[in-house]
């Protein structure tokens, strides 16, 4: 077996992975990123609607700064987020935006004057200021207090990524495409690299490191309907997983996104509604004030989702040969708009749907959208268990979603993770601990044992169909673990997913191809999706109560009391059929905000006796401080500048900040 | 800059384009003196003559023709030794390029294919053409050049090289816009279609117009084909015979 | 894969794929045909994954997004190039041949390294922003301003995926392997554009000014006509042959 020798690894050629490399490179690491496809395809492409960053240029941008990020964040998150890391990740946003900026992202500009938009179904007109024109303009995302999402076009993701992999591939990091890590290779608590597989040719390689960095996106393709790209299969968390040391964090907090185009669940983004679209039911009427008066269709994804399934539920939905499914109406937005700010998502209706968004409505339904649970890191990125394994962007629980992530977060997210976590590994692999001590016969080890379970799924012994027992997880999974959840429906989806991983056990292959062979790669995959899908939906079982995207329809309150805690599941008995869950606690009296109403969606939930008890600290250090400004106060009732990386640490100068 | 620039492949693309610009303008030309014969053996006779230098001089000198002919010669030489790097090098390169095509079904793509075929066609055309009329500058005429075409068969080669020429040119001056117009990306889809409906009218112009001619051409020399050789005269100068 | 069952609609469809696995030393390239029942709606991904999963499971294609916007599925479709996950059945006759986009290495069946070449051609054209000091921007400051019409007529030329469309599309591209066709081209005239690339046209020309470069281009415009996202392919390679004759 060919082993290749580097200082970091980084699974996954996103927007965090490559991030991450371009960090670490910097700081002179030897870098090697692998990606199951090339990298400017990976799924942050498909991003559309925008980044979140408070650069407050845009009139309905004023005023905006990290701290009304971190609220929405935080609100949004249903207090499930890690508060220093929401500060972390709010502080470095317009830094990654700039740097983005800097590096090519041809970011939409504010243009001074008058300018018609779209609010509540009605036009209006604004007026931006002389001073904010050609700065970076955003959009108006839900759950957010202020336009924040920048954005160009609606190619956002794209833009950003194709700029990333110019920057990597100016800074010589070599990017293995169509390679996928299928098992890490570790020893002592200790992380190694990976075993790889070649998809081209199928032979396996090892890739031994200082520091491994799993960057491999979200899981989505363990549901039926989902957004996500068809690679987006979770193998990075899965492999985490199956070191049996490594904990995945919140598996049962999965997003379900309101505009999925109905049947097909590709999406179109949030700009839409965003930018003035409406959400119709069957009738044609506007649902969504009936529920949301505060927001209607702006409420968090959460909330909007639900409030949909709701209405399907009532008996409001429109029909068609497909099924049942609501209307989203962007006509009122004009053609104009519609052929520059919304192009893709008019491609895509005519290519998917055969239809015109500037005169037709477009069928929507909410699918499967985003993993906020993930590899669990600390701060810095790194797996607490296990040392020498990093993680970054989807892929990772370092947790600033918490329950429920906001659109527009997560984009951003990628790249300010990648930001820090590319220092991290650089830190980790120049320090004592980073050296490694590794005999090559660990790593033949590991291969064997890799090569030996290829061997036995390509025994023609079994009798299952690879192709078959993940058409039933994702089945069991869109229709048991949705969006609206209960114990019944749970543990039937526990018990499925139980049998379906026993059955996968005896898969057959009918194709002994050379080379790549699908139906392989299908059967090793499955078998780590049904691991993942278990860690999903138990976990969404124990969980007696509903947190943000995670909606339990018998426990539907928020309980403060008993689930002010993060699930970690983790595997160590690779026989066993359900992961092993623990939970580590929320320290509310560590919170800069502590739990209260989310400002949308249900007011009811279970209080937890130190939120008192730390609103009233907060109240009492922020009275002993006096007067000061907003960066004092913060910094007295939760500092967290020590937690980033010393260039970092900046104060973000905004339009109209006093020099 | 450290490196010194290499400018001939620009300087070459530049030559390409504007000796075919050239020689398009050229034929365009061509085609309205020569098709005067349409409007009479006089006026055929005064073009040939004003060519010759007649109206300047006082007195036809045809040598002028075989230093025109002997320009347009370079300029279709060094055109299509340009052109020539653009023709598929190899037989693979021809075959690939060949079956591409035949699956695209592509117009623009074809038209290129179309090019290259009448390039190579008027390499041995039109020099045998430029041959006769360089080799013997005096011996063009409303008669002189209809025995030629009628008796001398050159409607044979005329019939093709009017063909390809016209083909050539006209697919060539699209592609030139093509290749140099500064269109707005929004605007260029339209021009381009009318870009190309303007191609085949003028190549339906030319086509036509040099048909009625060849025919003419063919007509005179079939009635005069007993005479064959015999020089025009035109009515007003019958009392004082010139040589041609 | 498609989301709901769906009703049938009857027509059959007769796959013709052009099959060949390189890494199998006995496998020669041939046609082979799979039957298929339409269904409503059906795309080329969905007919695809069907024959994978129904009547041979060692046929190699590759999908990433399934929505026509990561450029991963790009093939040949009746002889043209196209995006498959986005090509419906309805819009296309029963028979229907699919091959591997030529000009690319193969890796199996439909699936070609696309990915191979576009690192090259970046590696070799410098696609990216070249500009002093990039590694220590100021981060903290306000940004550089630009006008928004800029930036959005930058986003217009970087909407290209990468699909390798154009190339297939390019007889010149077939003929001439180290030609980098329009997608090169287009990026080229991306950062020419952009004032924060402070290349000079000189330098461009170093990069393109030969006949693998904008020179070699025989404005055959097959690129324009296939590229799935319609990028002004004609007009950029122009104004890149005008600016590169100019320097
Ligand atoms: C349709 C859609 C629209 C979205 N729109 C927005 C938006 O507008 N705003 C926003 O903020 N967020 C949006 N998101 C979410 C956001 O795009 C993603 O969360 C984010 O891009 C993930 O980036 P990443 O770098 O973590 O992973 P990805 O970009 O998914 O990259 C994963 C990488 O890992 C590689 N990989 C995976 N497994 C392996 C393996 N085993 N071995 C080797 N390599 C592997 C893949 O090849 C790929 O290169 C959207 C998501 C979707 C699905
Ligand atoms: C006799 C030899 C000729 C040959 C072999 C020849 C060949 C070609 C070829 C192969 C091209 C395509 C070049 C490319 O794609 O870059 C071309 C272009 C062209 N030709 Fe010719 N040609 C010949 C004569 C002529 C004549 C007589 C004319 C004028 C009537 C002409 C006008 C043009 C024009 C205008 C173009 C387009 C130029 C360009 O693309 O830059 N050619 N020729
Ligand atoms: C200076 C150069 C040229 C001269 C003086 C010249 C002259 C003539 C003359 C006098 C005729 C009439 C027939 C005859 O006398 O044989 C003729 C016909 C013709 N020439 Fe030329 N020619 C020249 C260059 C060209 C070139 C470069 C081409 C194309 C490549 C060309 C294409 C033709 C064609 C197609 C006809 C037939 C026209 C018809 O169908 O009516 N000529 N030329
Ligand atoms: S220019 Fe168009 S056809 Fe070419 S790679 Fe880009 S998107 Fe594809
Ligand atoms: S098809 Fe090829 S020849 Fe030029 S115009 Fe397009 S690159
Ligand atoms: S699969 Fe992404 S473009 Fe077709």
């Amino acid at each position: 077996m060919q082993i290749i020798y580097t200082d970091v690894l980084v699974i996954g050629g996103g927007l965090a992975g490559q991030r991450a490399a371009i960090g670490a490179k910097r700081r002179g690491q030897e870098v090697i990123v692998l990606s199951l496809v090339p990298a400017k395809r990976s799924h942050s492409s498909a991003a559309q609607g925008g980044m979140q960053a408070s650069l407050g240029n845009c009139l309905g941008g004023s005023g905006d700064n990290e701290d009304i990020h971190f609220t929405d964040t935080v609100r949004g998150s249903d207090w499930g987020a890690d508060q220093d890391v929401v500060r972390m990740f709010t502080h470095t946003a317009p830094k990654a935006i700039r740097e983005l900026a800097a590096w090519g992202v041809p970011w939409n500009r504010v243009q001074r004057g008058d300018r018609q938009i779209t609010v509540n179904g009605e036009k209006q007109t604004i007026t931006e200021k002389d001073e904010a024109h050609g700065l970076i303009t955003s959009r108006n995302f839900g759950g957010t207090q202020k336009w924040r999402a920048c954005y160009v076009a609606d190619g956002t993701g794209h833009a950003m990524l194709y700029t990333m992999s110019n920057q990597a591939i100016a800074a010589n990091i070599p990017v293995h495409e169509r390679m996928e890590a299928i098992a890490l290779i570790h020893q002592d608590g200790r992380c190694c690299g990976a075993i790889v597989r070649n998809l081209m040719t199928g032979e396996l390689l090892a890739y031994v490191a200082k520091a491994t960095c799993i960057a491999t996106g979200g899981f989505g393709r363990i549901y039926r309907v989902s957004t996500n790209a068809i690679i987006n299969e979770g193998m990075g968390a899965a492999i985490a997983l199956e070191t049996g040391i490594a904990t995945l964090g919140n598996m049962e907090a999965i997003q379900f996104h309101p505009t999925g185009i109905f049947p097909a669940g590709i999406l179109v983004t949030e700009g839409c509604r965003g930018d003035g679209g409406l959400l119709l039911d069957g009738s044609q009427h506007r649902f969504m004030p009936d529920y949301e008066p505060e927001k209607a269709e702006l409420a968090s994804r959460d909330v909007v989702s639900r409030r949909m399934e709701e209405h399907i539920t009532a008996g409001h939905a429109a029909q068609s040969r497909f099924g049942e499914h609501l209307w989203l109406d962007i006509r009122l937005l004009g053609a104009q708009h519609i052929n520059t700010k919304l192009r893709e998502v008019k491609e895509i209706c005519q290519y998917f749907l055969g239809v015109d968004p500037a005169h037709d409505l477009i069928p929507v339904r909410p699918a499967q959208h985003y993993s906020m649970g993930g590899v669990r890191t600390n701060h810095r990125g790194e797996s607490p268990q296990l040392r020498g394994l990093f993680s970054a962007g989807e892929s990772a629980c370092w947790d600033m979603h918490g329950f429920n992530r906001l659109g527009g977060n997560s984009v951003a997210e990628t790249v300010v993770a990648g930001m820090i976590v590319g220092e991290s590994m650089a830190d980790f692999c120049d320090s004592a601990d980073g050296a490694l001590n590794i005999s090559t016969s660990l790593v033949e080890h590991f291969g064997k044992q890799q090569q030996q379970q290829l061997g036995i799924i390509a025994d023609p012994a079994g009798n299952e169909s690879a192709f078959a027992l993940m058409k039933q997880m994702q089945e069991t999974m869109t229709a048991n673990v949705g969006i609206f959840r209960d114990e019944p429906r749970l543990q039937e989806a526990v018990t499925t997913l139980q049998d379906l991983q026993r059955r996968s056990r005896n898969i057959r292959l009918r194709s002994s191809a050379a080379g790549a062979n699908p139906e392989l790669v299908a059967a090793y995959r499955v078998q780590r999706m049904l691991k993942l899908a278990q860690c999903v939906a138990y976990g969404a079982l124990q969980r007696n109560e509903s947190r943000g995207a995670h909606f339990r329809a018998d426990y539907p309150q928020r309980n403060d009391l008993d689930w002010m805690r993060r699930t970690l599941a983790s595997w160590p008995d690779a026989e066993a059929d359900l992961p092993t869950l623990n939970y580590e606690d929320l320290d509310i009296m560590r919170m800069e905000i502590p739990p209260g109403w989310r400002g949308y969606g249900a007011r009811d939930y279970i209080d937890h006796p130190d939120t008192a008890r730390r609103q009233q600290q907060i109240d009492t250090l922020l009275g002993e401080l006096g007067p000061a400004d907003r960066y004092q106060q913060q910094e007295a009732v939760m500092p967290f500048k020590q937690l980033l990386p010393e260039h970092l640490r900046g104060t973000n100068q905004r339009l109209g900040d006093e020099e | 800059m450290s490196k010194q620039l290499n400018l001939w492949p620009a300087r070459m693309d530049l030559l390409e384009s504007l000796t075919g610009l050239l020689l398009v303008l050229f034929i365009w030309g061509h085609m309205f003196f020569e098709s005067s014969i349409l409007l009479g053996k006089d006026a055929m006779l005064w073009v040939t003559r004003m060519f010759e230098g007649a109206h300047i001089f006082d007195k036809p000198y045809p040598l002028l023709v075989s230093g025109a002919v002997a320009a347009i010669f370079v300029l279709i030489a060094v055109h299509a030794i340009l052109a020539l790097r653009k023709f598929p090098g190899s037989y693979r390169q021809y075959h690939s390029f060949h079956r591409h095509m035949g699956a695209m079904r592509h117009a623009d793509t074809t038209l290129w294919y179309v090019q290259v075929i009448t390039g190579f066609a008027m390499f041995f055309l039109a020099s045998s053409h430029l041959y006769v009329v360089f080799v013997q500058p005096d011996n063009i005429g409303p008669y002189a050049s209809s025995d030629r075409v009628w008796t001398g068969r050159f409607w044979i080669l005329y019939v093709l090289l009017l063909i390809s020429v016209h083909l050539h040119a006209g697919i060539g001056m699209y592609r030139l816009a093509m290749k140099w117009w500064p269109f707005k990306a929004a605007s260029a889809a339209l021009a381009r279609k009318r870009l190309k409906l303007a191609m085949w009218c003028v190549i339906a112009f030319f086509l036509c117009l040099g048909s009625a001619s060849l025919v003419t051409y063919m007509k005179i020399g079939y009635e005069h084909a007993d005479r064959a050789g015999e020089r025009y005269v035109p009515a007003t100068e019958s009392n004082h015979p010139v040589s041609n | 894969m498609s989301a709901i069952p769906v009703q049938q609609v009857g027509r059959t469809l007769y796959i013709h794929i052009l099959r060949h696995n390189p890494c199998d030393p006995l496998s020669e390239a041939h046609l082979q045909t799979f039957e298929l029942e339409e269904a409503d709606a059906m795309t080329l991904f969905i007919a695809l994954n069907e024959i994978r999963e129904n009547h041979d499971p060692s046929l190699q294609f590759d999908f990433v997004c399934r929505a026509g916007i990561c450029g991963s599925c790009g093939m040949i479709i009746n002889g043209r190039p196209g995006l498959a996950c986005r090509t419906l059945t309805k819009d296309l006759p029963d028979n229907i041949t699919l091959a591997p986009l030529p000009a690319f290495e193969l890796i199996g069946d439909l699936s070609v390294n696309t990915g191979k070449w576009m690192r090259g051609m970046s590696e070799q054209l410098e696609t990216w922003v070249h500009s002093q000091g990039l590694e220590n921007a100021d981060i903290d400051s306000l940004e550089q301003t630009m006008e928004p019409e800029l930036a959005e007529q930058l986003y217009e030329l970087e909407r290209c995926i990468e699909c390798g469309c154009c190339i297939a599309a390019c007889g010149t591209a077939l003929m001439r392997e180290d030609f980098i066709g329009a997608v090169g081209l287009n990026q080229i005239t991306r950062f020419q554009l952009d004032p924060r690339d402070q290349r000079s046209d000189a330098q461009f020309y170093q990069l393109v000014g030969d006949d693998s470069g904008v020179f070699g281009c025989m404005t055959l415009l097959g690129c324009e006509d296939m590229c799935p996202k319609q990028l002004p392919l004609a007009t950029q390679i122009a104004f890149l042959r005008r600016r590169m004759a100019m320097v």
